[in-house]
């Protein structure tokens, strides 16, 4: 754009350069919501009248992450007044997000969404680049919790969880890099009821392990539940393993991890495990502001994510896009988040060598 | 619902009143951040989703795709008026469209770009609905093993493309896959070559790499030389006679149907392959329409032969990249994982269920291709010439101008300082590289390729075992790979043979 008001000729083809920088503008006024609506505000609720949020979601657009953003942003706009801009902030496995978070200025008027169970497991591992403390952030809320399902393509020929652990080393289950979510999952529960299954990991993305299993290359593969939907719908795939301390009520036919610890050598080691597992899980995907921000503002910001979350119209959203919602408080989620930290010795190094791929 | 009903369905829907303005209006915002270097097809996409919510499957898609369909026409312009191509795929444009422009045809080059981009997605888009019997077999076809031996086939292209001098051809190449090495390798988890920068753990982002090789390097030369972009000996070109070489341009697209049918299969049959991406595939296009060529030593000097055929490949991908997201609902590129994304919003299914019952809107998305590069086409068209006065001014008026749009196109791709930092010293790299006479286009294929082919060897062996080059299919590739390879390699040792005759 900048590029056609450097021409000062007349030409033939201004009208359009101008028609074009008519649209855009157009375009970028659009996005704005109308300003100076409704009766004058007070308090709190009067310093965030008309602002703007400065949004950080840790993943480039298009993700899972920047879905449920865009999807929670315009409600969160209703309920603060404020403008909810997205910043996409993406690398280091979502570390460079919560790292920004960490150092904003903390006004209030800086939020991010984080991958809470990873950013978690990095922090204990002491990996590189981990240079937040997840326990310090004030949150606001959790989006959703994870919930992993293990997916196989029914052409496997596996039917249940326990053919997968009867196959042993001949079942190749998918994962993308080390220390990354489907890898963490699949070598934690291999190793809670040391199954030795086949895990090859290197895959690019979950797109590139799922082609993968459409070809046959491999069973199967771990992912979130919202993800293997689709597949599930179509009838290729099937779920046979939930993580999980109940079995979903939308998803009453497969099995718990913890079902299956009584059939372990070591029933206890497997039990205490999955409970670190599930800890984890219960973080999930909170959003936050970075430590240290006025308290005043974090109960406004607060139960404006209350409200937003309980808004009927994005619940009903949010369900016709497939993206489940699953709230907890700002104040749940830090005692989730110092619960999650919390595992014995024996356990956590386990963990600390699954995220940084040693096991 | 059959196929003939689906496709007059979609065709209707296509160009009917509640669908056809969002489908323009689309069309027009992609060029727009085609013209912007930095923003790509998938951030023209993630901007229009907060929009579908409200609308119809119809106009919603056609709205999507429009936006994302031109982004490489605008790319294409601006990489061959300014040397600041808007997207990676645009970047073999860059090769022969930047010299034609220095020799006073950038607006022909222009032309026919936008010209072979809208016969290239027709292509492709066109191949998507004859393959929609056979989509699912199509898209399975390619796993690792297949993916490795196609990207090692494409690697060897370094040796079509740096025919007159290979021994700095090969070290260009061999630098440009080191440098895919940066990062976390995610198979060991060692970090290479990051010294340890927090940055670097990603590896290099590409839109940086390449405005920084070719953009900032040609603005460090304009400053050093002075003159301005359109070079010394051409002279200023009126409106009109700037439009005539548009015009003559877009004839020369037409004329080079052949090629630009050769082209596109190339880009739509590596749009099938999931994460290659459209860069690579313009590049294999561009040492095609060399190795094919009469007259091979003008290539990299204003051939226009390879403008066409790389801006053929790069939409002719479109057309192939939908393949696996129509089939099976799953994504062989960011731009295809939004737009999957966006299909949910609009409440569409994808896979079998989209194919049975709902062709009708895989064919509004083959016509939203077509209708939309058509639109790109005739909107660029009036483009050309108010951009194309802008190459005439003096460097030292332009340069700073251009330096800050191509510092925002290079930090607008992951908001990152960083980035800026990366186009900077690559600046500095591609200008030594020019003034020395290193292919910057070897390095740049070693680059876009080095991760394809490290990572499917690794998921190759793991899957198939350590002979899976024996299985049929890349045994066949393997073969077309070493015979391509003796055949230059024979080419070149005549070619020295000659000289050293002409020489004693």
């Amino acid at each position: 754009m900048t590029t056609t008001t450097t021409t000062r000729t007349a030409s033939p083809g201004r009208w359009l350069a101008t028609l074009v920088a008519m649209f855009t503008a157009a375009f970028v006024i659009g996005c704005e919501p109308p300003a100076g609506q409704g009766p004058p505000k007070e308090g709190v609720a009067a310093v965030y009248d008309g602002r703007i949020i400065k949004w950080i979601i840790p993943y480039s657009p298009g993700g899972g992450y920047d879905e449920y953003g865009r999807l929670i942003a315009p409600y969160l706009e209703k309920y603060t007044g404020a403008r909810v801009d997205i910043l996409n902030l993406p690398g280091a496995g979502g570390m460079r997000g919560a790292n920004e978070l960490f150092n904003a200025i903390p006004d209030g008027f800086t939020i991010g969404l984080i991958n809470g169970s990873a950013l978690v497991m990095n922090e204990l591992a002491g990996m590189p680049g981990a240079d937040y403390e997840i326990g310090t952030f004030e949150y606001l809320g959790r989006t959703v919790a994870d919930r992993r399902v293990l997916v196989v393509t029914r052409a496997s020929g596996y039917d249940s969880f326990a053919d997968i652990w009867n196959g042993g080393t001949e079942v190749k289950i998918g994962a993308t890099g080390l220390g990354g979510s489907t890898y963490v999952d699949a070598v934690i529960v291999n190793e809670a009821f040391e199954m030795g299954l086949n895990i090859i990991h290197g895959f690019d993305s979950s797109s590139v392990i799922r082609q993968a299993m459409l070809r046959g290359n491999i069973a199967g593969t771990w992912g979130s539940w919202g993800s293997a939907l689709d597949a599930v719908d179509q009838g290729r795939d099937k779920i046979v393993l939930q993580s999980g301390k109940e079995r979903a009520k939308d998803l009453p036919d497969a099995p718990l991890a913890y079902e299956f610890v009584n059939r372990t050598a070591d029933p206890d080691r497997a039990r205490a495990i999955l409970d670190a597992w599930e800890a984890l899980h219960a973080v999930g995907r909170p959003v936050a502001a970075p430590p240290g921000t006025d308290p005043e503002r974090v109960a406004f910001l607060r139960q404006a994510f209350d409200q937003a979350l309980h808004d009927p119209e994005l619940l009903a959203e949010a369900e016709r896009v497939k993206r489940p919602l699953d709230f907890a408080s700002g104040e749940g989620m830090a005692r989730i988040v110092a619960k999650s930290k919390i595992m014995p010795d024996d356990i956590r190094e386990l963990f600390v060598r699954a995220v940084l791929g040693e096991l | 619902m059959g196929i003939i009903e689906g496709l007059t369905s979609g065709l209707l829907q296509a160009v009917s009143l509640s669908v056809f303005p969002y489908l323009l209006v689309g069309a027009i915002f992609g060029l727009v951040i085609g013209v912007i270097p930095g923003l790509s097809g998938h951030f023209a996409m993630a901007m229009v989703i907060p929009f579908l919510y409200s609308m119809e499957p119809g106009a919603g898609i056609a709205f999507l795709l429009g936006a994302h369909s031109t982004v490489a026409q605008g790319g294409g312009l601006t990489a061959i008026l300014f040397s600041t191509p808007g997207t990676g795929q645009n970047a073999a444009t860059l090769l022969d469209g930047v010299p034609m422009r220095q020799n006073g045809h950038g607006a022909m080059a222009a032309g026919a770009a936008m010209t072979a981009c809208f016969l290239g997605a027709s292509f492709g888009a066109v191949a998507l609905a004859l393959l929609l019997p056979v989509l699912q077999k199509v898209v399975l076809f390619f796993g690792p093993s297949e993916i490795f031996v196609l990207a090692f086939l494409a690697l060897t292209f370094v040796a079509v493309l740096g025919k007159e001098d290979i021994t700095r051809s090969l070290i260009a190449a061999l630098l440009g896959l080191l440098l895919a090495m940066v990062g976390v390798d995610n198979v060991t988890n060692q970090e290479r070559f990051t010294f340890g920068l927090l940055e670097l753990r990603d590896g290099l982002a590409l839109v940086p790499v390449i405005l920084g090789l070719f953009a900032i390097a040609e603005m460090f030369e304009l400053f050093v030389s002075g003159g301005s972009l359109t070079g010394a000996n051409a002279r200023p070109l009126s409106a009109r006679e700037t439009q005539r070489q548009v015009f003559r341009g877009m004839l020369a697209a037409f004329r080079r149907w052949w090629l630009v049918l050769r082209c596109s299969s190339i880009g739509t049959a590596m749009g099938l392959i999931p994460g290659l991406g459209s860069a690579p595939a313009a590049f294999i296009a561009y040492g095609h329409a060399k190795q094919t060529s009469k007259n091979k030593e003008t290539f990299g000097k204003g051939n226009i032969e390879g403008v066409i055929g790389s801006e053929a490949a790069n939409d002719a991908v479109e057309g192939g990249a939908l393949a696996s997201t129509v089939a099976f609902g799953v994504p062989g590129s960011s731009s295809m994982a939004i737009l999957l994304g966006a299909l949910f919003v609009l409440g569409q299914e994808t896979g079998p269920n989209m194919l049975t019952y709902h062709v009708d809107v895989v064919f509004i998305m083959i016509f939203t291709i077509i209708i939309g590069n058509l639109i790109g086409m005739l909107g660029g068209m009036f483009l050309v010439n108010p951009l194309s006065r802008a190459t005439g001014l003096r460097g030292t008026v332009l340069v700073p101008v251009l330096i800050v749009i191509v510092f925002t196109g290079a930090y607008a791709v992951h908001s990152a300082w960083f980035d800026i930092f990366v186009a900077l010293v690559f600046g500095v790299i591609g200008y030594l590289m020019k003034e020395l006479d290193y292919s910057r286009a070897a390095m740049l294929i070693g680059f876009v390729l080095g991760f394809a082919v490290e990572k499917n060897l690794y998921l190759a062996t793991q899957l198939d075992g350590p002979d899976f080059i024996l299985r049929p299919i890349p045994l066949t590739l393997a073969i077309i790979t070493v015979a391509f390879l003796a055949y230059n390699i024979w080419g070149i040792v005549q070619h020295r043979r000659e000289r050293d005759a002409d020489g004693g």
